[in-house]
C-alpha cells in the first residue's frame, strides 16, 4: 500500500503548458531574452508612474541640451535637453503596444483566413492564398506608407497598418497546419460525432496548430517593432513629440557625429528587444516540438 | 431477418471522380441489419467496405466521392436526403462510428473526459459539467478508472485508446455502432479483450452493429450476420452459420482455404490467385471470375444477381455457376 502511494507520488501530471515550460527553463538563450522582455515591460508599465510624461518626457529644457551619458541622465540629453533614458523607457511602451497589438489583429484576421482557406481549399483556398500572395509581394514597408496615408498618423493606424503583414504570414502559416491536421482521423471522427464544421476548426483543429503560431507570435512581435520603428523614422509612424524609439533614432540622425548616443541608444534598445524575442521564439519552438531540436 | 430494420441500404453506387479515372468503389449493395443484429462485412482492402460505412454517416469525401445512386434508411429516415442540421444530430446519436486506428482517432491535445463529453454535451443538450461526470462514467463502463479522465491520449496504451473510443462511440447509446477494423491495430490479447467488451456493451444497450472487418476470426466471434463483399458488390450474405459452414462462393471459399488450419498447421496454404481488380477498371460481368477456379465463360457475359440458396430466406449467393443445379464447391480443405 506504502509503495503503491510512493509510486503515485513520483506520478506528476504536466499539462502542455507546465511541459514546454520546464523545457523552456533549460534553454538560457530563451530565459535570459524572457529575463530581458519582462524587465522590459515592467518598466514600461510603471514609466507613467516613475516620469512625469509632461515635464521628463517631452518636457523641453535647454540648458541641459545634448549632454552625454552620465551620472544625472544616465543615457545622456537630446538637442531640447529630454533625458533620453526616460524616454527611451517611455518609448519602450510604443514599441510593445504596436508590436503586439498589431501582432494580435494579425493573428486574429490571419487565423480566421488561414483556417477557412486551409479547411476548405479548393476555390476558396485559391482565393483567399492568391490575394495574400499579392499582399505579399509588395514589401511591407510600402503597404504600411499607403494605409498609414490613407487613415492618417497614429498608433492605432499604425497598428492596423503592421497587421496586415503580419495576417498575411499567420495566414500562410495556419493553412499550412490546417491542411495537414484537417485529414488526422481525429477530425473525421468528430464529423462522426455530430460535432458543426466550426466547432472542429475552433476545438480540434486550431488547437493543434498552436506550437507554430506561438513561435511565429514571438518572432513577429520583434519585426513589427523593427517595422514600426522604420516607419516613425520615416516621419509617418507615431506623431511628435512622443518618444516612440525610430522617431528617438531618426532625430539622433542630425547629431550623428557630435552626439551619436542620440542614435546608439534607441538602436540598442531596439536590437537587444527584438534580439530578446528572437531568443524567446527559438527556445519556444525547440520547447513545444522537442523533435525538432538537433 | 427482423421486421424492425435499423440500416437498410437499398442499392448503393459510390463512385470516386478523380481527373485521372472514375473509381467504381461500391457498385449496388444491399444490405439490412434487423435490431440488435450484428452483421460483419468482410472483404480485402479496397472492397468498399470503410467506404460504404462512410456513406452511412453521409460522411464519404467529396470530392472526390460521389453517392451516385441508392437509398439508405435509418429507422426509416433516407440519410441521403437528410439536411446538414439533421445529418449533424443524427451523427454520433442515431449511429456513431469507431475507426480503426485508436492511435489517431484521438485529439493529442484534449483530455479523454473532454472527447467524450463533447458528443454527449451536443446531442443531449447537457452543460459542460454534467457531460464531464456522464464522461466518467462510461470510461467506468469500458473498464478504465475514473481518476484518469483528466488524462491526455498519450498516456494511455493503444487498447485502452480503443477503449476510450469505443466510450466516445457508446457515449449517447446509439441505435447503430459501425465499426470499423475495430480490432485490425491492436494486438491479439487486446484484441480479444476489446471484441468482448465491445460484445458485451452491445448486448447490454440493445444496440445494432455493423462490424466491417477482413478478420475471419472477429467475425466468427461476434457477429450473427456475415456479408462478404468482393470489388464493391455483396457475392455472398447470410447468418454466420449460413456463410461459415455453408459457405457457397468461390470466393468465400478462396477466403477460407486462405486461412492457416490450426489442426493441421503442416498444411499449405491456398491463396486465391491473382490481385483484386483495379475498382477503377471492373472485368465485365462477375468481378471474381478472372481469379475463380470456377470461372467458365458465361460468368464474363453478366453480373450475376444475389440469389438465395435453396429457397433459405436468409442465404444469397451471387454466382451464375448455379445457374447449374449440379454445380458444388469443391470443398479444397477437411473440417470445414
Amino acid at each position: 500500500m506504502t509503495q503503491a502511494g510512493d509510486i503515485k507520488k513520483q506520478y506528476k501530471k504536466r499539462t502542455l503548458f507546465q511541459e514546454t515550460w520546464r523545457r523552456l527553463v533549460k534553454n538560457r538563450g530563451a530565459m535570459l531574452g524572457l529575463a530581458f522582455l519582462v524587465l522590459l515591460v515592467v518598466a514600461a508599465a510603471l514609466s507613467p508612474v516613475i516620469f512625469d510624461y509632461e515635464k521628463d518626457v517631452i518636457g523641453q529644457n535647454m540648458q541641459d541640451r545634448l549632454m552625454g551619458p552620465g551620472a544625472a541622465h544616465w543615457f545622456g540629453t537630446d538637442e531640447y535637453g529630454r533625458d533620453l533614458f526616460a524616454r527611451v523607457i517611455y518609448g519602450a511602451r510604443y514599441s510593445l503596444i504596436i508590436g503586439v497589438g498589431s501582432v494580435l489583429l494579425g493573428l486574429v484576421v490571419g487565423t480566421i483566413l488561414g483556417s477557412q482557406a486551409g479547411f476548405h481549399g479548393g476555390v476558396v483556398d485559391s482565393i483567399i492564398m492568391r490575394g495574400i500572395d499579392i499582399f505579399y509581394s509588395i514589401p511591407n514597408i510600402m503597404t504600411a506608407v499607403v494605409i498609414v496615408s490613407l487613415l492618417g498618423p497614429s498608433t492605432v493606424n499604425l497598428m492596423i497598418a503592421l497587421a496586415f503583414s503580419c495576417a498575411s504570414s499567420f495566414a500562410r502559416i495556419v493553412r499550412a497546419s490546417v491542411m495537414t491536421i484537417r485529414d488526422q482521423e481525429y477530425v473525421e471522427s468528430s464529423y462522426a460525432m455530430g460535432l458543426p464544421t466550426w466547432k472542429i476548426i475552433v476545438k480540434h483543429i486550431l488547437p493543434n496548430c498552436l506550437s507554430p503560431i506561438i513561435v511565429q507570435i514571438t518572432l513577429l512581435i520583434g519585426t513589427t517593432i523593427i517595422s514600426a520603428s522604420s516607419l516613425s523614422f520615416l516621419g509617418i509612424g507615431v506623431p511628435a513629440p512622443a518618444p516612440e524609439w525610430g522617431a528617438l533614432l531618426s532625430a539622433g540622425r542630425s547629431h550623428i557625429r557630435d552626439a551619436s548616443y542620440m542614435c546608439i541608444i534607441p538602436g540598442l534598445a531596439i536590437m537587444f528587444t527584438v534580439l530578446a524575442l528572437n531568443l524567446l521564439g527559438d527556445g519556444l519552438r525547440d520547447a513545444l516540438d522537442p523533435k525538432l531540436k538537433k | 431477418m427482423a421486421d424492425e430494420l435499423v440500416l437498410d441500404i437499398k442499392n448503393l453506387v459510390v463512385h470516386y471522380e478523380t481527373e485521372d479515372a472514375d473509381v467504381h468503389a461500391v457498385n449496388g449493395i444491399d444490405i439490412a441489419i434487423g435490431k440488435k443484429r450484428t452483421l460483419g462485412l468482410v472483404g480485402e482492402t479496397g472492397a468498399g467496405k470503410t467506404t460504404t460505412a462512410l456513406s452511412i454517416l453521409n460522411l464519404v469525401p467529396n470530392p472526390p466521392g460521389v453517392i451516385k445512386s441508392g437509398e439508405i434508411y435509418l429507422e426509416g429516415k433516407n440519410v441521403l436526403e437528410m439536411t446538414p442540421a439533421e445529418l449533424e444530430k443524427m451523427r454520433g446519436n442515431d449511429v456513431a462510428m469507431i475507426f480503426q486506428d485508436p492511435m489517431t482517432a484521438l485529439n493529442p491535445v484534449m483530455t479523454v473526459g473532454d472527447q467524450i463529453g463533447e458528443s454527449i454535451a451536443i446531442h443531449q443538450n447537457l452543460s459542460k459539467k454534467e457531460a464531464f461526470e456522464k464522461a466518467k462514467e462510461m470510461l467506468k463502463m469500458v473498464g478504465i478508472a475514473e481518476s484518469r479522465v483528466h488524462d491526455y491520449p498519450h498516456q494511455f496504451s493503444g487498447g485502452m485508446k480503443q477503449r476510450v473510443v469505443i466510450a466516445i462511440a457508446l457515449a449517447c447509446s446509439p441505435q447503430l455502432l459501425i465499426a470499423d477494423e475495430p480490432t485490425t491495430a491492436l494486438d491479439v490479447t487486446i484484441q480479444a479483450q476489446v471484441l468482448e467488451l465491445m460484445k458485451q456493451l452491445i448486448r447490454d444497450k440493445e444496440m445494432s452493429m455493423l462490424m466491417i472487418t477482413h478478420d475471419l476470426g472477429v467475425v466468427a466471434e461476434v457477429c450473427e450476420d456475415v456479408a462478404v463483399m468482393y470489388a464493391g458488390r455483396i457475392v455472398e450474405k447470410g447468418t454466420a452459420d449460413d456463410v461459415f459452414n455453408h459457405m457457397r462462393h468461390p470466393y468465400t471459399e478462396g477466403l477460407f482455404d486462405s486461412l492457416p488450419n490450426l489442426k493441421q498447421r503442416g498444411e499449405e496454404l491456398v491463396p486465391i490467385k491473382g490481385l483484386m481488380p483495379d475498382p477503377s477498371d471492373l472485368p465485365p460481368g462477375c468481378a471474381f471470375a478472372p481469379r475463380c477456379p470456377y470461372a467458365s465463360e458465361s460468368c464474363t457475359k453478366a453480373v450475376p444477381e444475389l440469389t438465395a440458396v435453396d429457397g433459405s430466406a436468409t442465404h444469397f449467393v451471387a454466382c451464375s455457376a448455379y445457374n447449374n443445379p449440379e454445380f458444388k464447391l469443391r470443398g479444397s480443405k477437411d473440417g470445414r
